[in-house]
């Protein structure tokens, strides 16, 4: 049994001024699917918890111009349900849909899936693979704006400041014709903790080649980030047999720390291009 | 590649503890002033269903509703011992207990109809005990009432015994069991040789349960079992580093969910014992026992490989594959 002082502030300026009092020892809650298993392990020991679930600001979707903001304690529920989400960024859709069970989905939220930083998330690659964008707030920094490939630093562990508060995640809308696929594989349809997942966004020019391509694996690395090496290959090329052969020798070979290599290795390779087929044959965004 | 594969696992299962082991169970049934019926027993209904069919035995042998009845179980203070809900064995062994003392209840209530309404050749039906004539009937409750006014006893505790002989200590040979469950599964499945996962796309289940008391709770059970199964093929491990536990929740005990349940076609044999109560026997362990050989059959079908070690699940599937494409390419 722990204890901590518990927090429910109702605004952000509320919470702000809390984590910048304590922020060492505080950790947010926003759901708790994640943290609340951790606390009863006894894996975090923080001297108090920060429930951001009560601040309105922080939740729902909106449009800003070609942007859609999401709050960080929007549920995955709420993202799958989103007609906003479902046309403009329909990958955020499908990489919701493949978190835990509806009870999980239910509870957990965009923000906390970023934010604890496990190697295993299913969200956090799709947000990389859109290029999205964190806004954080402080008292000490005001507002600032990063990637989301940034936001990770190792296994759990953030870049951000430990007075900051994720406040929204920025996307912009998928281009026309914008293609994209998601593909989780684990050992069983649902509750279940992934081998691996990969998130493609594409679009190819009027001669079919490549003139945009994002490739984000999850759980096979530490961090979820863009895998270069495959990239840089297909760019600027049409999607042929044996160029995807050489960018699936690329994918696999820019792998680096993968654990249960012997299976995984192999696997990722085929994994990545069934999923890079499952986005060529895609329709794409409107 | 996706390739699909079919597999079929059969079995039989001794019900009850068998081997000369004592198999005993208990049940007591009280017929109340207002006529309401209160069965006791030690048996433990811990999802399986054995509530529900002992108030259709009950019921059954005393032409009332099942629903009427008041069961009082698994209360060691208030219950006769009944043995424990292991082995197959409660439909079997608490079964027959409960129609014999039904039987030795309904023997006393009836002479008393007897008696009362002139006639013999009664019937015990829809609460009520009938003889051959509209006229001469009496209620279950009346009866009950009655019995209790003449201070006649209505409550009658039954045992019953299935401990069998044991096998020759010699040869091993011998009927070990009080009776035996059978049953046969097919299974299809679907492999996808990229991944190692293993689908379930269905699997039929024909069981010989003797006699089905509630049908509907029998596919409940077979249902049940064959998920089981499944989880123990596929995905369900025990995993220890250094002495410590690493599956020690259901989030790292990989069972199946609702998610990867497959189509499941139950077939319910009836082939009745002749000592069970009505002809049923257990199912209850029989349901598991097929699954897990019919699915690696299937595989087996579908790879050509012989899965040897559990669970077959995707980095194991894999790795066979991987080493059967080495193994061919050696050679």
């Amino acid at each position: 049994m722990q204890n901590y002082q518990f927090h429910g502030p109702r605004t952000v300026g509320e919470a702000l001024n809390i984590l910048s009092e304590r922020g060492d020892g505080c950790r947010i809650i926003a759901g708790g699917t994640d943290l609340i298993p951790a606390l009863r392990n006894e894996d975090i020991l923080p001297d108090s918890v920060l429930n951001i679930l009560e601040i309105d600001e922080l939740t729902g979707i909106s449009e800003e111009g070609d942007t859609i903001r999401i709050g960080p304690t929007t549920t995955f529920t709420e993202i799958i349900q989103s007609q906003v989400i479902k046309r403009s960024l329909p990958l955020l859709v499908e990489a919701a849909s493949s978190v835990g069970g509806p009870t999980i989905r239910n509870r957990g939220t965009i923000g906390g899936n970023i934010c604890n930083g496990s190697p295993a998330a299913d969200v956090l690659p799709a947000v990389v693979a859109l290029d999205g964008e964190l806004e954080l707030q402080s008292k000490a920094l005001g507002t600032r704006i990063i990637p989301a490939a940034e936001a990770v630093e190792a296994p759990y562990q953030t870049r951000f400041n430990r007075d900051e508060l994720l406040t929204g995640i920025l996307i912009k809308k998928l281009p026309s014709e914008t293609r994209y696929a998601f593909e989780k594989l684990a050992s069983r349809n649902a509750m279940a903790r992934a081998y691996m997942n990969i998130s493609i966004v594409l679009k190819l020019d009027e001669k079919g080649a490549f003139s945009d391509l994002r490739i984000v694996p999850g759980t096979l690395e530490a961090v979820a980030r863009r895998m270069s090496a495959a990239e840089k290959i297909l760019m600027g090329r049409q999607p042929e047999d044996s160029l995807v052969e050489e960018a699936a020798d690329a994918f696999v070979g820019d792998l680096a720390g993968v654990w249960i290599p012997d299976y995984k290795l192999p696997v990722a390779r085929s994994v990545f291009k069934r999923v890079l087929k499952r986005a060529l044959n895609g329709s794409g965004v409107e | 590649m996706k390739k699909r594969g079919l597999g079929v696992g059969c079995m039989f299962y001794g019900i009850g503890f068998g081997f000369s082991r004592q198999d005993i169970s208990a049940a007591t049934i009280e017929i109340c002033e207002d006529g309401s019926v209160i069965v006791r027993s030690g048996e433990v209904d811990y999802g399986q269903g054995s509530d529900t069919i002992f108030c259709q035995m009950v019921g059954e042998e005393l032409g009332i509703p099942y629903d009427s009845i008041q069961l009082i179980t698994a209360d060691t203070f208030t219950t006769p011992n009944a043995g424990p809900t292991t082995a197959s064995r409660v439909t079997y062994v608490t079964g027959n207990a409960m129609v014999k003392a039904a039987r030795a209840v309904k023997e006393t209530m009836q002479s008393v109809a007897e008696d009362i309404l002139g006639e013999g050749d009664l019937v015990f039906m829809d609460g009520e005990i009938r003889s051959e004539y509209p006229d001469k009937r009496i209620s279950f409750r009346d009866l009950a009432k009655t019995c209790h006014a003449r201070g006649v006893q209505i409550v009658e505790t039954a045992w019953q015994d299935i401990t069998t002989k044991d096998v020759d200590p010699e040869t091993g040979q011998g009927d070990a069991y009080a009776t035996y469950g059978w049953a046969s599964q097919l299974a299809e499945v679907e492999v996808d040789t990229e991944t190692g996962r293993v689908e379930v796309l269905r699997i039929i289940a024909a069981h010989d349960v003797g006699k089905a008391i509630n049908p509907s709770n029998v596919e409940g059970q077979i249902e049940g079992g064959v998920l089981q199964g499944m989880g123990y093929a596929l995905t369900e491990e025990i995993v220890q580093e250094g002495g410590y536990l690493k599956t020690g929740s259901l989030g790292d005990y990989m069972m199946p969910t609702s998610m990867d349940t497959p189509r499941i076609d139950s077939h319910i044999v009836e082939v009745a014992d002749p000592d069970g109560p009505y002809g049923a026997k257990g199912v209850g362990e029989p349901a598991l026992i097929p699954t897990a050989p019919a699915i690696l059959n299937a595989i087996c079908d579908a790879l050509d490989i012989r899965v040897t070690e559990l669970p077959a699940n995707p980095e194991n599937i894999k790795r066979l594959i991987l080493e059967k494409g080495k193994e061919e390419e050696a050679s």
